[in-house]
């Protein structure tokens, strides 16, 4: 139970805020995942959660969802499903190599540096066969130099440590 | 006018051209762009922990603080975030398809105009929801296209998904969810997010796909070529 509260307090919710969920669907019928052929239900993941069921690594929507919006455009509550779905990634820690050289990139620099988290997810491009796209990509990518930002100062942030850990 | 102007990490590097397409085009109008200096990354949609995510957005907005009032930022991602994290509304943070509004195109000086070309205007998922964050001006692109002379392609995948956040986790959804849209447009692609114009590029073969500023800088006289 308590790792259910703590995915929907990740995602900024608190759990009264769901259950307001109707059950009615429509985030299953205009889900982009359905797009790829794979069926998913927005609405039965909300409900797992909430009745404090264990959600896999596999389950579609952790897997394939895009963050589109496009069930809390339709939701007659404005559920933010995809928040809850990136909460549910972190926690089951379902990070691909391309996200933690991102936030590998974030931790130096504080900014993004595009090459080098291209550099850091090599063999992982390789072996899902993305180097035949780098052709495309070097069209049209410049070439910069990484830009350091200054530390935060804690005592400036008036929102907690995780902020100063840039 | 003058505005506090946050580029993002897209816009420093793959994304460049968009940079210096929403600078030339805004200096063109005379407005005067000023990055908020020390920005850092707003966490695009990496982190699971809202409190953290919105933790790198305020400290931008620290940054701009007296300094700014008004704030641009040309990247969806960027927006969404900078918008959802300034919860006192502080500060006016605008998407630059805002502000291409009726004024801006009726004062626009015109030299090349786009008889027969097709065009597809494609804005993504972000730009067009949640409800919260979306941009007012939903038909900046279209209107543009026609009120100088071009094409829109009947069918419309305006807000459909391409998958742009996916296409270093799951290459095969954005393969797919992209090659739907390329299928179903015409002609030139028009996007505006860096992402989509990486995913929908890696994947267009011959077919062009450009940013909207290309296309306005292409009638204003700046470029020659689309």
């Amino acid at each position: 139970m308590q790792k259910t509260d703590h995915v929907i307090d990740l995602a900024g919710y608190k759990k009264e805020d769901l259950t307001v969920c109707l059950g009615c669907k429509i985030c299953a019928s205009v889900c982009t995942v359905n797009d790829l052929s794979i069926s998913t239900s927005p609405q039965e993941l909300l409900q797992t959660l909430f009745l404090g069921k264990d959600i896999s690594a596999d389950n579609p929507l952790v897997r394939y969802c895009t963050g589109c919006y496009r069930c809390t455009q339709a939701c007659p509550w404005d559920i933010r499903i995809p928040e809850i779905v990136r909460a549910l990634r972190d926690v089951l820690a379902t990070g691909s190599p391309f996200e933690k050289a991102f936030k590998g990139s974030l931790d130096i620099w504080g900014r993004v540096y595009e090459p080098y988290v291209l550099l850091k997810a090599v063999p992982f491009l390789i072996k899902e066969g993305y180097l035949k796209h780098m052709n495309r990509w070097i069209e049209y990518m410049g070439i910069h130099l990484p830009h350091k930002v200054k530390k935060i100062n804690p005592s400036n942030n008036s929102n907690g440590q995780k902020g100063g850990t840039l | 006018m003058n505005y506090g102007y946050y580029p993002g990490c897209s816009l420093t590097g793959s994304a460049h051209k968009l940079d210096k397409g929403v600078r030339k085009v805004l200096e063109k109008q005379g407005h005067v762009l000023k990055e908020i200096p020390d920005w850092n990354c707003c966490g695009a949609f990496e982190y699971g922990d809202r409190n953290e995510l919105t933790n790198f957005s305020k400290r931008n907005l620290e940054k701009a603080r007296g300094l700014f009032s008004e704030i641009i930022a040309p990247c969806p991602a960027c927006y969404k975030n900078l918008k959802e994290a300034d919860e006192n509304n502080e500060f006016e943070i605008q998407h630059p398809l805002d502000l291409f509004g009726e004024a801006f195109l009726s004062s626009m000086k015109q030299v090349h105009d786009l008889k027969g070309n097709v065009f597809t205007p494609y804005y993504g998922c972000i730009l067009l929801r949640p409800r919260e964050t979306a941009i007012t001006n939903k038909t900046v692109m279209e209107d543009t296209i026609s009120r100088f002379g071009g094409e829109i392609a009947s069918e419309k995948v305006k807000d459909k998904c391409c998958g742009g956040n996916q296409i270093f986790i799951n290459k095969f959804a954005t393969e797919k969810l992209s090659r739907l849209i390329l299928e179903k447009s015409k002609g030139t692609l028009v996007v505006f997010c860096p992402l989509c114009h990486m995913a929908l590029k890696t994947f267009s073969g011959d077919r062009k796909v450009i940013y909207f500023t290309d296309l306005l800088l292409y009638i204003m006289g700046e470029k020659n070529t689309l």
